[in-house]
């Protein structure tokens, strides 16, 4: 490769990885945490369903 | 105790498609998380393909790339900044909420903004979280080290251990109202950091931590759309896990409440402890 082009460039694969797992990162980080907080809400949703049907077999 | 052998894998599968509290009337909600994911993907494709490279330091000849003159380096892990700053600055934002929702507190003592001042903190320490990792990549990167103790990093350090004081805090207190009152005093004080973090790179000129955001602009339209599109996209994010944790929250408080009546109303129908006394038999005595 031309040396100047090789130092145009060098900084850009040097810091590929850095930039590529900073936006990995926090991808995943949003992602996971919402799916999460989702998995968290239904669970309580699957709960009240169980009290619904417990309180309807009392009456 | 009908309730507590209950488990939710046995619900009925008509009783769990029943979703009455659920978040099938809450379709804006996928709406605005559908809507924060594009806008964050908007700005992740903007900044590679049409964001230009930020120029460096002077290379040791010129080449013509493009139809452009480069004469320097090209900075490609400023990239990180569209994701960055975006998110950092959602930080500030969510952790004021901590704020507000503790002042609001003090003022009615009204539970419930002890809860929106919790999971506000939460999603600020979320936040943060993200805030660091891309931004201790980029100082890897450009300054060769993981940390430096310069006054932003050092602020920002600070505003996260406050973050996560005010958890340890709450934790450590019994006393419903007592922890409620000391968490909204805690979340009030600790979000004067925010600020404190924001302006000091302006307020200290020796810092050498960028600043971005400068009064009178500094970014192309080229920059400044895909920065406003992660802006928007996660402070849309942010939203949308503050009211499903919100709603979770309350519906918890009510199947508490629920638990505890039907616990109430099987202790009052239960036989009493003499009942099952054995029966005396005629001619025993």
């Amino acid at each position: 490769m031309d040396p100047v082009l090789a130092e145009i460039y060098r900084t850009v694969f040097d810091a590929a990885p850095y930039v590529i797992a900073a936006y990995g990162l926090l991808w995943v980080g949003l992602g996971g945490y919402v799916f999460f907080v989702l998995h968290r809400l239904s669970g309580v949703e699957r709960e009240i369903a169980v009290l619904e049907e417990s309180v309807a077999r009392r009456s | 105790m009908g309730v507590k052998t209950d488990s939710p894998k046995e619900v009925r599968p008509e009783v769990a498609d029943k979703k009455v509290l659920g978040l099938s009337k809450d379709s804006w909600i996928y709406t605005f998380l559908g809507l924060g994911f594009v806008l964050t993907t908007l700005d992740f494709l903007m900044a590679f393909l049409v964001s230009p490279l930020v120029l460096g330091a002077k290379v040791s000849g010129v080449r013509v790339i493009g139809g452009a003159i480069v004469q320097n380096q090209l900075l490609f892990s400023q990239k990180i900044f569209y994701f960055h700053v975006p998110v950092a600055l959602g930080s500030f934002l969510v952790f004021f909420f901590t704020a507000f929702y503790g002042v609001r507190f003090l003022m009615t003592k009204d539970k419930i903004y002890d809860t929106k001042a919790k999971i506000a903190t939460e999603v600020t320490l979320l936040f943060v979280i993200l805030t660091l990792i891309t931004g201790d990549l980029w100082t890897r990167f450009e300054w060769g080290q993981w940390w430096v103790w310069e006054p932003r990093l050092t602020t920002y350090f600070i505003m996260t251990l406050l973050v996560i004081a005010y958890f340890v805090l709450r934790n450590s207190i019994e006393d419903e109202e007592r922890r409620a009152t000391y968490a909204a005093v805690f979340g009030i004080v600790a979000f004067l950091d925010a600020p404190i973090s924001f302006a000091i790179t302006r307020m200290i000129p020796s810092s050498v931590h960028p600043v971005v955001l400068r009064s009178g602009g500094g970014l192309l339209p080229t920059q400044l759309i895909p920065f406003l599109s992660g802006l928007f996209g996660m402070l849309m994010i942010a939203w949308v896990i503050y009211q499903v944790r919100l709603k979770e929250e309350v519906l918890r408080e009510r199947v508490e409440a629920v638990k505890a009546a039907l616990e109430d109303d099987l202790t009052a129908d239960a036989p009493t402890f003499t009942s099952f006394a054995k029966p005396e038999t005629p001619g025993q005595s």
